[in-house]
């Protein structure tokens, strides 16, 4: 079923008396319990997507669905919490004043989920989930590692029980390490929450390894899209082999892949 | 001979909480002209290593350095800090993760160019410095260089911020250039092209690399050479062809493991800490 679609949406921003086309009649649907990713180049458009649906901003025209309506200008307090966002730096995502606990909580007490005793045990159990100890709670971001503080950016989207996440670069600031925790993490939430993602990001490494289809964004268009096993298998686009091409490997079979690829492009 | 030698280097920090251990006896060296990589997670001691070859944390009083850093033959112990503050950005330069934040957003690229160009010439006037820097961004395959000279840092791409760093890293003929996580801020395409020329141009200058990456991949684009550093302690090291053909240490095949691949292998479980970790140091053939 068909969470999220987005209908020949388009944004243009008025920069210096000059229109700036960040996104361009784009469609696509997002299905319930996927995780759909979007991928490009700096500039392509992929925040600027993000950030429509989430309501930051509305579109120039086109239409944004969820759940068979279209989803107005205005989104009232219930929209705003099915649809949560990750976001790439979580240490300037949170607040440096505010425990994490606080943090978590915050949108707790935005939407009025629960009683405040309530709340609590909530905060704990969202710290739980992404495999924090409840006692750092009390710590400000500034004392957690990159990995922590990702998590806890995590657990403040999932604790609102949302049903579509918006990750915008959520691994990018975290070293290889710290980011294969996170992304077997996201997986395993994924599932046992019954999530559905909307993953942006310019790694087609992690896409190949946590999304089931993918968008590919080039100057605001889409150029190809489709099942990712099928979009690596076969890329249709120069665009999209490229980006699969600057991806540095390890293995002797990336390289084959990787030679592979470059040969359709010769 | 060794253009870098390290020996037996060992860092801590005198903090609130008592002592913290940072590096505990690293050695480590880099000939002319060599591309050598330090690899290893946050919190490594990768950067504090490039640190300390700059000079930058012998300034700090809570910081106690103690083992052998010798740069072209000479012992760096004796170094004052006049001495580490002449040989930063002439002998030894130094490009950063994030090209962008690390220009001043105040002034126009010519000028902290020429910033640059008279730490090594002081009495460059600014045509030389023009007709310097306008070279030097030429190499870089940078199509308008007049108007990049005229802008300041945020008016540029992080694309071409990256190429006026590498630029500006080399204009004063280094011996050896530290590059930490150079482009991870970028995404992975200009990621790929800041490599590729870094490699050209450093050849070009004979001009030795210290890397400092947290990934594998990157390193084995760009490395002849590489370090596997573990919570302070070099956990294996060899040639490049040699650790990826044959990773022996249990750390560096879980960082190897812990990259994504493009043929699509998974997400690994990869544990937090294992034992297996502080195994000794493994050390390649064909090292230098």
């Amino acid at each position: 079923m068909t969470l999220l679609a987005l209908k020949n949406v388009t944004k243009t921003f008025r920069v210096n008396q000059r229109e700036v086309h960040a996104v361009r009649d784009v469609s696509f649907d997002v299905r319930e319990g996927e995780c759909l990713a979007i991928v490009g180049e700096s500039g392509s458009g992929k925040t600027t997507l993000a950030n429509m649906i989430l309501g930051l901003f509305g579109a120039t025209s086109g239409e944004i669905h969820f759940r068979d309506s279209a989803l107005p200008a205005r989104r009232p307090t219930e929209l705003r919490r099915q649809i949560q966002f990750v976001q790439q730096n979580p240490l300037s995502a949170l607040n440096a004043k505010r425990s994490v606990g606080a943090s978590v909580r915050l949108g707790l007490e935005t939407y009025r989920i629960g009683e405040r005793a309530a709340r609590k045990a909530a905060v704990e159990a969202a710290l739980e989930a992404v495999g924090l100890e409840p006692e750092l709670a009390r710590r400000p971001p500034g004392a957690l590692s990159g990995g922590q503080r990702q998590r806890v950016g995590i657990a403040r989207a999932l604790a609102v029980e949302p049903s579509l996440v918006v990750l915008d670069e959520p691994t990018s600031a975290l070293d290889v390490l710290v980011q294969a925790r996170v992304l077997r993490l996201l997986n395993e939430l994924r599932a046992a929450k019954k999530l559905t993602y909307v993953f942006i990001t310019h790694d087609l490494a992690v896409v190949r390894n946590i999304a089931d289809r993918c968008v590919v964004l080039k100057e605001g268009q889409i150029v190809e899209m489709g099942e990712t096993t099928a979009i690596f298998d076969d890329p249709q686009h120069d665009y999209t082999r490229n980006l699969i091409r600057a991806v540095p490997v390890v293995d002797q079979t990336e390289v084959q892949l990787r030679d592979k690829l470059g040969r359709a492009n010769d | 001979m060794s253009l870098l030698s390290i020996r037996d280097l060992s860092l801590s920090f005198r903090g609130i909480h008592g002592v913290t251990e940072v590096l505990h006896g690293i050695a480590l060296d880099i000939a002319p002209g060599e591309k050598v990589a330090l690899v290893g997670e946050s919190g490594s001691g990768k950067s504090v290593t490039a640190r300390i070859v700059l000079g930058l944390l012998q300034e700090l009083a809570a910081a106690r350095i103690d083992g052998e850093v010798r740069f072209g033959g000479e012992d760096m112990r004796g170094f004052s800090r006049q001495q580490f503050a002449a040989n930063r950005g002439t002998e030894i330069s130094m490009i950063f993760q994030d090209p962008t934040s690390s220009l001043n957003p105040t002034f126009i690229i010519e000028r902290q160019f020429a910033e640059v160009i008279r730490r090594r010439n002081p009495g460059a006037s600014r045509e030389d410095c023009l007709r310097i820097a306008g070279e030097a961004l030429a190499e870089t395959a940078i199509p308008d260089v007049e108007r990049v000279l005229a802008s300041y840092p945020f008016q540029l791409s992080g694309g071409m911020n990256q190429r006026v760093m590498i630029a500006m890293a080399l204009v004063n003929k280094p011996k050896l250039l530290i590059a930490d996580e150079p482009g991870t801020a970028l995404d992975v395409t200009v990621q790929a092209q800041t490599l590729q020329l870094m490699r050209q141009l450093t050849d070009e200058h004979q001009a030795a690399v210290f890397f400092i990456s947290h990934n594998l991949g990157v390193v084995r684009e760009f490395a002849d050479r590489v370090y596997v550093i573990y919570r302070g302690r070099i956990v294996e090291d060899g040639p490049t062809e040699a650790i990826f053909a044959d990773p022996r240490h249990a750390y560096t095949r879980a960082l190897m493991a812990a990259v994504p691949r493009i043929t699509g292998m998974g997400l690994p479980d990869i544990p937090e800490r294992s034992d297996s970790f502080d195994a000794p140091q493994i050390s390649h053939e064909g090292g230098s």
